[in-house]
């Protein structure tokens, strides 16, 4: 160690015993090993500093060395182990106070395992399964049941509004864990099956619905089929086919306990059956529309 | 080792020791015949020793053992966490 010991500490050749230790006192608070478990630079400048006031802090090696009695290295320290070198590798007094709080985590659990804590432990593997479920069942929600390949059932929890590819997670029913590792999650994915009437898109339900000709012309009020059951709707007279209303809130819950909405739109159907009294009244109606004008070049 | 080579090592007095295992500072294992000193006990004392010549006093030094303690236990915690993760071979 050749350096200047009133450089090390960063300290006037003049300055008095009191000024040197607290000279020493800063720089070690802030280098000490054992304060800077990562930091290998500090080790190696808190020994300069150590050996620097080794000499400086006794007032007669000091005199010595400024007398040029002894040289800088003339008072390195013996060599000290510390704390570091021990407590690094875990011991009696490690502590995991520092980070309790987030230790159920998973991944943290199974490290503490492999660090030797506790046995192995390991969380289970998921399970996959597919639920077939009817339209109005993936609708409203409900309770459904799987049969297992063990013959064993488990018992399905449907949300409302689940949706067609949607993938459901029954915490811990799926393989145990290794020691007392927990088991894994069973993962459902859901298939709707398409309805005959109802079309789902996003949140929001479209039908069509057929309508007589008096319905169309005159107006009136039609019963229309929801996922929640039939409602009554009031056709505007002159409705057209083609013409989409709003059934407000009708649709498909949302989590948000909201709904979308169903959209309805009409279809105007003529009688299955030819019928004499329609044919007869048609005819003496003389009208001047021609609903293809848009289309003529 | 024991009580009494242990106190010569790490440059205590047997009332300081008393003091030191009493206040916590020290925790050696033990076993059916008692306390066991090993090479951390004494590097411990050394750092306790260190803390005081920086002008820590007994108030400060336990909080600054545990904290010292909390950093070690992260840093084997880390350490786990990044051998995990890391890519096999």
């Amino acid at each position: 160690m050749a350096a200047d010991p009133y450089k090390v500490l960063g300290v006037d050749r003049d300055a008095s015993q009191d000024v040197i230790q607290k000279a020493y006192r800063r720089l070690a608070k802030k280098l000490h090993p054992d304060l800077n478990p990562g930091n290998k630079q500090a080790e190696e400048q808190f020994k300069e500093v150590s050996a620097a006031y080794d000499l400086l802090g006794d007032a007669d090696k000091r005199a010595r060395y400024d007398r040029g009695e002894i040289d800088a290295s003339g008072a390195e320290r013996p060599q000290q182990r510390f704390y570091r070198d021990f407590a690094d590798g875990g011991s009696q007094y490690t502590s995991d106070a520092g980070f309790a709080d987030f230790a159920t985590d998973d991944v943290l659990s199974q490290i503490f395992g492999r660090e030797g804590r506790a046995a192995f432990r390991m969380r289970g593997a998921d399970l996959h399964y597919r639920l077939v479920l009817d339209f109005l069942d993936a609708i409203n929600g409900g309770k459904q049941q799987i049969t297992l390949p063990d013959g064993s059932v488990l018992d399905v929890r449907i949300p409302a509004g689940t949706h067609d590819g949607q993938i459901l997670r029954l915490r811990g029913k799926g393989r145990p864990g290794s020691g007392d590792g927990p088991p894994g999650d069973a993962l459902v994915e859901v298939d709707v099956r398409p309805h005959k009437v109802f079309t789902r898109k996003g949140d929001d339900i479209h039908i069509d619905l057929p309508i007589s000709l008096s319905e169309a012309v005159l107006g009136g009020k039609v019963k229309v089929p929801t996922p929640t059951g039939p409602v009554t709707m009031t056709v505007p007279k002159w409705s057209n086919t083609g013409t989409v209303l709003r059934l407000k809130g009708k649709g498909v819950p949302r989590v948000d306990g909201s709904k979308g909405d169903e959209f309805v739109t009409l279809r105007i159907m003529l009688p299955e059956k030819p019928d004499p009294e329609l044919e007869k009244f048609v005819a003496q109606w003389r009208g001047t529309y021609s609903p293809r004008q848009a289309m003529e070049t | 080792m024991e009580a009494h080579e242990f106190a010569l090592q790490a440059r205590i007095n047997t009332q300081t020791l008393h003091a030191w295992l009493e206040a916590g500072w020290l925790r050696p294992r033990r076993d059916d015949d008692g306390a066991y000193y090993s090479e951390i006990d004494v590097a411990r004392a050394h750092l306790i020793h260190d803390l005081k010549a920086l002008g820590i006093n007994d108030e400060g030094v336990p909080v600054i053992l545990d904290l010292v303690d909390q950093l070690h236990g992260l840093r084997r915690l880390l350490r786990g966490v990044l051998s995990a993760t890391a890519p096999s071979g």
